[in-house]
């Protein structure tokens, strides 16, 4: 059934079958309080749609966010999408393994991660599934669908859908949330120094909501100080600007510009990997276990 | 070569010191004292293929902190140990797959889960073949008679069972090292002796070999030829149960049954009275005395019965751990306390 069932080496833990067990396990337990569930579901998607419906009323206003940017009401809503598509990912399998996180090293319980033949990090960072956030992904997806088909039948300049665009895209996607995913497990490693990191949610918040839009709104005195920190330092703006202009901005990846921008995202993704690997070793040095 | 091996095995915690009131709370903000609590101060110890060690030592004597350290949870300041050749915070998967860790007051089962959901887990992780897996969980759960509880959600379980579902799950990759912290605290006397029981089949069974900390000697007496008592992190004693009293108390406590009720009145002269109830007397001699001690009473006093005993093992032990504080104290000079500011 599973693809990583080499009987070959006994001791490589099976990570994908792990893995789908802890994701049906999650499904159990999320079942067993339906109601929850559906109040969860629900929530998401409605804060979704109110986002959604805010945006309109902004083109009812405008044609295009700034000018000459390219980011016309359906370019944006690409954008918008894919920022769905990211952030429910995300919302769905890390963000309640890094609260979990911090809360089993308040209370002793990262012991029993550390006892398993598995690999701690990733134990400790998928164990849980949020199976209601991902109810934001089929959104997302239903969007960005309907905002290509608009963009490609439109009658004045249409998009032409590249091979090329068609590929990167989900490649980008991936990107973005592996970005993500190594900034949330670095956050969450240091609550082993700090013993309590309750501030963990906010802080996520006030951080990835620089990267829900495009980065060409950082402009000016104030905004490319901001740009150039979250592109270079803390790389959030890359998360969905990448994939969303390979998308809906063609005319880019062929320049010089879009091709940096993607060499910079793939190396990016590379080093927020290596260096929330690091992190998370280091932390682990300092874990104290709480008594018991 | 043994299973277990620790050397000069030191683990030292900083702990920030928290002062009263207010104004201290926010100065500590900026400037926080520190203490260094020693933990576990150069232990040494071997442990043979097969044995059954208890560890027997006060609240903070450092029982757990040693368990842990031998689990590779956390790393040491200084020393070595080596447990089936690995070095236990390497947490190499070799290593891992072959011993359990079982925490009497921490429980790794998902709460909201039947446990045989986490046994499928664990059964994945720890890559056991189904089969093999299913005959190990049909005989441990078996034995410790929790089978028809297997599909209900582990927070509907009593303290009880829940114990013997981490039992379960612990042994299900079925470790040759176990480390026992406490497993039967909380729980009543039915559940503990049925918890012994099983442990002590267990054991006999598969020789493997563990280590357990526990407060109730009734455990201890039960499973363990070897105790190793621990208080201030260091080891204070390593050998029998009964050895405790030989090495610990150099008293006997005699029982006398008199004819008349008037004879324990003049007792004092013997040895310490514990008790008066008259005609029955309890009073504590030396070792070395009560031959003497016991032809004088005769001598003296018409006798019905007479029964001489060893003072109860709590007893002793709680003397040993209060010796043991005493000479600390005496040991350290005046700063106890060596505030390290930061």
């Amino acid at each position: 059934m599973s693809p990583t069932s080499h009987p070959a080496n006994p001791e490589r833990p099976q990570y994908l079958r792990v893995f789908l067990t802890f994701a049906r396990n999650s499904l159990v337990r999320d079942m067993t309080f339906r109601v929850n569930f559906l109040i969860e579901s629900v929530a998401a998607l409605s804060w979704m749609i109110a986002n959604l419906g805010f945006y309109l009323l902004i083109f009812t206003f405008t044609d295009s966010i700034g000018e000459r940017t390219g980011w016309g009401q359906y370019e944006f809503f690409v954008f918008l999408a894919t920022t769905m598509l990211v952030n429910s990912v995300v919302q769905a399998f890390f963000m309640p393994n890094a609260q979990e996180f911090s809360e089993l090293i308040r209370t002793g319980g990262l012991d029993f991660a550390l006892l398993k033949p598995i690999d701690t990090q990733f134990l400790i960072s998928l164990q849980r599934v949020n199976w209601s956030s991902l109810i934001n992904f089929v959104a997302g997806a239903i969007l960005l669908a309907f905002s290509v088909y608009q963009l490609v039948t439109r009658a004045d300049n249409p998009l032409h859908l590249t091979p090329a665009a068609i590929i990167l895209y989900p490649l980008f996607v991936a990107c973005g949330i592996a970005i993500l995913y190594s900034l949330m497990v670095s956050l969450a490693a240091t609550s082993i120094w700090l013993g309590r990191n309750q501030s963990l949610y906010d802080f996520w918040f006030y951080i990835t909501n620089f990267s829900r839009y495009p980065m060409e709104i950082y402009n000016g005195t104030f905004g490319l100080p901001l740009r150039w920190f979250f592109t270079f330092i803390v790389p959030v703006l890359i998360v969905v600007n990448v994939p969303a202009r390979v998308l809906a901005q063609p005319l880019r990846p062929d320049t010089s510009l879009g091709i940096a921008m993607g060499l910079f995202g793939i190396g990016a993704t590379m080093f927020c990997l290596a260096a929330s690997r690091f992190v998370f070793r280091r932390s682990l040095l300092s874990y104290r276990s709480a008594s018991s | 070569m043994s299973i277990i091996e620790i050397e000069n095995l030191t683990k030292t915690y900083r702990v920030y010191q928290k002062q009263e009131g207010l104004v201290a709370s926010l100065r500590g903000l900026f400037r926080r004292q520190h203490r260094e609590v020693e933990a576990v101060r150069g232990i040494n110890l071997a442990v043979e293929e097969g044995e059954f060690v208890a560890f027997l030592g006060p609240n903070g004597a450092g029982k757990t902190t040693t368990l842990k350290l031998l689990s590779g949870v956390i790393n040491p300041v200084s020393g070595t140990a080596r447990v089936m050749g690995h070095i236990p915070w390497k947490r190499e998967n070799a290593y891992r797959r072959r011993f359990a860790l079982v925490m009497g007051q921490k429980n790794q089962l998902w709460w909201d889960l039947p446990a045989q959901e986490s046994f499928r887990l664990h059964q994945q992780i720890y890559r056991i073949d189904p089969a093999q897996f299913e005959r190990t969980r049909d005989e441990l759960t078996d034995l410790l008679k929790v089978r028809d509880l297997l599909r209900q959600p582990v927070r509907e379980l009593s303290l009880g069972e829940r114990m013997k579902m981490e039992l379960t799950a612990a042994l299900l990759h079925s470790p040759d090292v176990l480390f026992l912290d406490e497993p039967t605290i909380g729980l009543d006397v039915v559940a503990q002796h049925n918890i012994q029981k099983f442990l002590k089949h267990y054991q006999a069974e598969r020789n493997i070999t563990i280590l357990l900390t526990s407060h109730y000697m009734k455990d201890v007496a039960a499973l363990c030829k070897r105790v190793v008592i621990i208080t201030q992190g260091r080891i204070e004693y390593d050998g029998s149960l009964s050895g405790i009293i030989d090495s610990f108390s150099g008293h006997k406590i005699i029982t006398l049954q008199f004819a008349q009720d008037d004879a324990i009145d003049n007792m004092d002269r013997f040895g310490d009275v514990l008790e008066r109830e008259p005609p029955r007397a309890k009073i504590r001699v030396p070792r070395a005395a009560v031959a003497k001690t016991l032809a004088a009473i005769l001598a003296e006093h018409m006798i019905e019965d007479v029964a001489v005993e060893d003072p109860p093992l709590e007893e002793v032990i709680a003397d040993l751990y209060a010796s043991v504080d005493d000479a600390q104290a005496a040991r350290e000079r005046p700063p106890a306390e060596d505030p390290v500011s930061q």
